[in-house]
C-alpha cells in the first residue's frame, strides 16, 4: 500500500503542474448504455441486411469463408461439411446449450472425436480432459456475440460453457451467428461494450472478449503474409438465416 | 542494449549500418510497403483524420488526470481479483516479475511481445534467476534465438533473410529447414506450441488499459497474446502508466487508427481485452493475474518538454517515413526504442544526456508529426531537446561554440556583413564546379557526404541596397 500511495502522490505533484496545459476530454460515455444499446438493436432490426452484406465482404477480405445455414437445425450439416473437406477428426465446441445446436451427433456419425464444453463442469479433471482435447482438435465450434461488419470481425465473449481456446487452438475455427449479433461500426461495439460493464458482475460470465479478424497471421519473415502462425489457419463463419 | 554496441560512437553505428546492403534492401522494401499500407487504409476511411483529433484529445484528457485514472483501474483490477503492482523504476519492475516466478516455482514464462519489457531489460533478469523467457512473437522468436534486440517496433526482425532465419531455426531447432517463410512459421508454430501447454507463467505488456473496467487490451496478429494469456496458470501484464485510458468509448477510438498506422489492417488479427483471473465457471484461464504499472521516467514528463510522447502508441509509423531510420534501420540508435519518436522516449526514460548524438539524427522533416495517429509532435520536441543539450553543456563543446559564433553573427549586422566577405575570400580553394566541398577541420564532417551552395559573389543584402 505504501508503494501505491507514494506513486501515485509523485505523479498528483506532476499533474498538479499541469493546469493549462491541456484542454480536451475524452470520449463521451453513453449517458445510459443499456438503453443506448437497445436503441442500436432496433436499429439494426431493419438494417441487418446491409450489415451482413458489408460483413460478408470484408470477413472474406481477410481471408475468412463465410457459409449460410436455413436454420439452427441446418447447422450441424454445414460444420459436417466443412469437417469433411479438411478431413476433420476431432472437435471441441462450445456448450450446445449456449449455441442453441448439437453439431455433435452429426459429426460422430461421420466419424469425428467431439468433446464440448459444459456450463458448470469446471472440476480439475474436466479442465485438465478439455485442455487437451482442445489442443489436439482440428477444428472449433463456437458462437459469436458480437458481429462487426465494418471490419469483418467477430466478437466472442468467454464464460461457463464457452472457452476462450475453442476459437484458438484448433486448426480450423468456426463461428455461428444469428441476424441479432450484427453490428455496423466500431463505434457501435463501443456503445455495447459500456453496456455489457454497467454490472460487470451480472453481465458477464468470463473474463475475456476477443475480437477476431480472420485467421492469425504474421509478416515477421521477410514480410511474406503467412496464415495460422499460433491461431487457426482458417475462419469459417455461419450466418444462421433463420429465426 | 549492451554496452560494447553503445561505447561504439553513433556516427560509427550508423556507418556500419549504411554499408550492410542486404539491411539497406530489407529497409527500403519493408519500410516502403508499410507505408503504402498506411497510406491505403487512411485514404478508404474518411472518418480517419477526426479520429486521429478525437485520440489524441483522449491522450491529453486522460494525463491531465493520469491519478485518478490509475487508481480507478488499480481498483477496478483488485475487484475482479487480480493484483496490482507500483514499479517506480525498471528495477522495481523487475524485482517485482522475479519475486512473482520465484514464489511460485516458475521455470519457464512465455511472452508476447511488449517493449515495456524490452525497455527493462526483463528477459536477461529472469535468465540470471535461472527462469526460461520465450518469446512467442515470431519475429521476437527469431532475434532471441539469435541473441539480438528488435530492430522496428512492431517488425522486429525485419533485418533478418529467410535464409538467416532457416540456417538458425536448423541450428538451434535441431533439424534442415528450407528458406521458406510457410515452413518457418509452420516449424516456429509447432515448437512454441509445445512452450504454450508447458509455461506456467504468461508476460505480456498493454496496448491500452481500460480503467473503468480494469481491461487490460492486447493487439497481435498471430494469436500469442491470447495464448499467454489463456493457457498458463499466472499471468503477468506490464504497462508503462501513460496507457491507461478512461472507459470502452475511448477504446474503440484508438482501435479504429492503431492497425491501419502500424499494418494498414482495419483492425488487426486479434484484440484481445482480458479483466482479470479466470471468472467462477470459466474451464481456462489463469489463476492469478498481476498489473504491474511502470513509471521509469515517465510521471516526471507529464508537465515537462517530452509529454507529447506520453501519446504514442507504439505503431511504428514515424520509423517508417522517417529518412534517417529508413538509412540506419533500429539497432543504429542502440537503444530499445527507435526512430524519431524512440530517441524522445530514450530521453525520457535514460535521461537527456543518452541522446546527446542521437538528438541529431533527425532531418527534422516533419513527415513523423504527419503520419503519427495522435499527432505527435516529434520535431518541435527535438528541437527542444538540442536547444536544452547546448544550455546544460551535455553538447559537444565543439558543437556549443560552433553555434555561439553562428549566434553572435546572426545578432550583429556588421559582423554578418564582415562573415560573409571573409566567408567569400576563404571558401575559394574548396569551391569546385560551383559547390563547396571536401572543408577542413570540423567543417569536414558535414562536407564528406554532401556539398553546399557557397557564399555568393554578390550577397543578398548587396543586392538590396542596390535596387533601393
Amino acid at each position: 500500500m505504501a508503494a501505491r500511495a507514494e506513486f501515485l502522490e509523485r505523479i498528483r505533484r506532476e499533474v498538479a503542474k499541469t493546469p493549462g496545459l491541456f484542454g480536451a476530454t475524452p470520449a463521451p460515455r453513453p449517458v445510459a448504455p443499456a438503453a443506448a444499446a437497445e436503441a442500436i438493436r432496433h436499429e439494426l432490426a431493419e438494417r441487418w441486411p446491409e450489415a451482413l452484406e458489408r460483413f460478408r465482404q470484408e470477413f472474406e477480405r481477410v481471408a475468412g469463408v463465410f457459409h449460410r445455414a436455413r436454420d439452427l437445425e441446418a447447422v450441424p450439416e454445414v460444420i459436417a461439411g466443412i469437417a469433411r473437406k479438411l478431413g476433420v477428426r476431432q472437435v471441441v465446441t462450445w456448450d450446445p446449450a449456449a449455441l442453441g445446436f448439437d453439431a455433435a451427433p452429426r459429426l460422430v456419425a461421420d466419424g469425428c472425436a467431439v468433446a464440448a464444453a459444459r456450463a458448470g463442469q469446471e472440476d480439475e479433471a474436466t479442465r485438465l480432459r478439455h485442455r487437451e482435447a482442445a489442443a489436439a482438435a482440428q477444428l472449433g465450434v463456437t458462437g459469436a456475440d458480437l458481429v462487426l461488419a465494418e471490419t469483418g470481425t467477430l466478437i466472442l465473449l468467454s464464460g461457463a460453457g464457452c472457452p476462450r481456446s475453442t476459437s484458438l487452438l484448433p486448426d480450423v475455427h468456426v463461428a455461428v451467428f444469428g441476424r441479432d449479433r450484427l453490428l455496423e461500426s466500431l463505434e457501435q461495439v463501443g456503445v455495447m461494450l459500456e453496456a455489457l460493464h454497467v454490472d460487470a458482475d451480472l453481465a458477464m460470465s468470463g473474463a475475456t472478449i476477443n475480437f477476431i479478424t480472420g485467421p492469425s497471421r504474421t509478416a515477421d519473415i521477410e514480410l511474406t503474409l503467412t496464415r495460422g502462425v499460433h491461431g487457426p489457419k482458417e475462419v469459417h463463419a455461419v450466418f444462421v438465416e433463420g429465426p | 542494449m549492451s554496452d560494447a554496441l553503445l561505447r561504439t560512437p553513433f556516427p560509427e553505428r550508423a556507418g556500419a549500418a549504411l554499408k550492410d546492403t542486404f539491411l539497406q534492401e530489407a529497409l527500403t522494401i519493408a519500410t516502403t510497403k508499410f507505408i503504402d499500407l498506411r497510406k491505403e487504409a487512411f485514404a478508404g476511411f474518411p472518418p480517419g483524420e477526426a479520429l486521429r483529433d478525437r485520440a489524441r484529445a483522449i491522450k491529453e484528457a486522460t494525463l491531465q488526470h493520469l491519478d485518478v485514472h490509475l487508481e480507478r483501474l488499480a481498483d477496478s483490477v483488485e475487484r475482479l481479483g487480480g493484483i496490482v503492482h507500483w514499479a517506480a523504476t525498471a528495477e522495481e519492475a523487475r524485482e517485482i516479475v522475479l519475486r512473482l516466478a520465484r514464489d511460485r516455482g516458475v521455470r519457464m514464462a512465455v511472452k508476447s511481445k511488449s517493449m515495456a519489457t524490452e525497455e527493462i531489460d526483463l528477459n536477461e533478469a529472469l535468465e540470471h534467476a535461472g527462469i526460461t523467457p520465450v518469446e512467442t512473437d515470431l519475429g521476437e522468436y527469431i532475434i532471441q534465438l539469435a541473441h539480438e534486440k528488435p530492430s522496428h517496433i512492431i517488425a522486429p526482425a525485419i533485418h533478418k533473410t529467410k535464409g538467416q532465419v532457416a540456417e538458425l531455426f536448423s541450428r538451434e531447432l535441431h533439424g534442415a529447414f528450407a528458406a521458406d517463410p510457410e515452413v518457418l512459421t509452420a516449424v516456429a508454430r509447432k515448437a512454441l506450441r509445445e512452450k504454450f501447454l508447458q509455461a506456467d507463467m504468461g508476460i505480456t505488456g498493454a496496448n491500452f488499459a481500460v480503467a473503468d473496467t480494469g481491461t487490460v487490451v492486447l493487439v497481435t496478429n498471430e494469436g500469442n497474446g491470447r495464448m499467454v494469456t489463456s493457457l498458463p496458470r499466472i499471468h503477468v501484464a506490464l504497462m508503462g502508466i501513460e496507457k491507461v485510458i478512461p472507459s470502452m468509448s475511448d477504446l474503440v477510438v484508438f482501435l479504429a487508427i492503431l492497425a491501419r498506422s502500424a499494418t494498414g489492417q482495419k483492425l488487426s488479427s486479434y484484440t484481445t481485452l482480458v479483466r482479470g483471473p479466470r471468472r467462477a465457471g470459466e474451464l481456462e484461464g489463469p489463476e492469478e493475474f498481476h498489473l504491474i504499472l511502470l513509471d521509469n521516467g515517465r510521471a516526471r514528463q507529464i508537465a515537462s518538454t517530452l509529454r507529447e510522447a506520453l501519446y504514442c502508441l507504439r505503431c511504428g509509423a514515424c520509423l517508417n517515413v522517417c529518412p534517417v531510420y529508413r538509412q540506419i534501420g533500429g539497432h543504429a540508435y542502440g537503444y530499445t526504442y527507435p526512430g524519431p519518436i524512440g530517441i524522445l522516449l530514450t530521453a525520457m526514460l535514460k535521461g537527456n544526456g543518452s541522446v546527446r548524438e542521437l538528438a541529431h539524427a533527425s532531418s527534422l522533416c516533419g513527415a513523423c508529426k504527419d503520419v503519427c495517429p495522435v499527432r505527435i509532435d516529434i520535431p518541435r520536441m527535438l528541437v527542444e531537446l538540442r536547444e536544452h543539450l547546448d544550455r546544460e553543456k551535455i553538447a559537444p563543446w565543439s558543437e556549443r561554440m560552433v553555434f555561439r559564433a553562428f549566434r553572435r553573427l546572426l545578432l550583429s549586422p556588421a559582423a554578418f556583413r564582415l562573415s560573409a566577405r571573409a566567408g567569400r575570400w576563404l571558401q575559394r580553394p574548396f569551391v569546385r564546379a560551383g559547390r563547396l566541398r571536401g572543408l577542413p577541420l570540423l567543417f569536414g564532417n558535414w562536407t564528406r557526404t554532401r556539398d553546399l551552395p557557397p557564399v555568393a559573389a554578390r550577397t543578398f543584402r548587396e543586392r538590396w541596397k542596390e535596387l533601393g
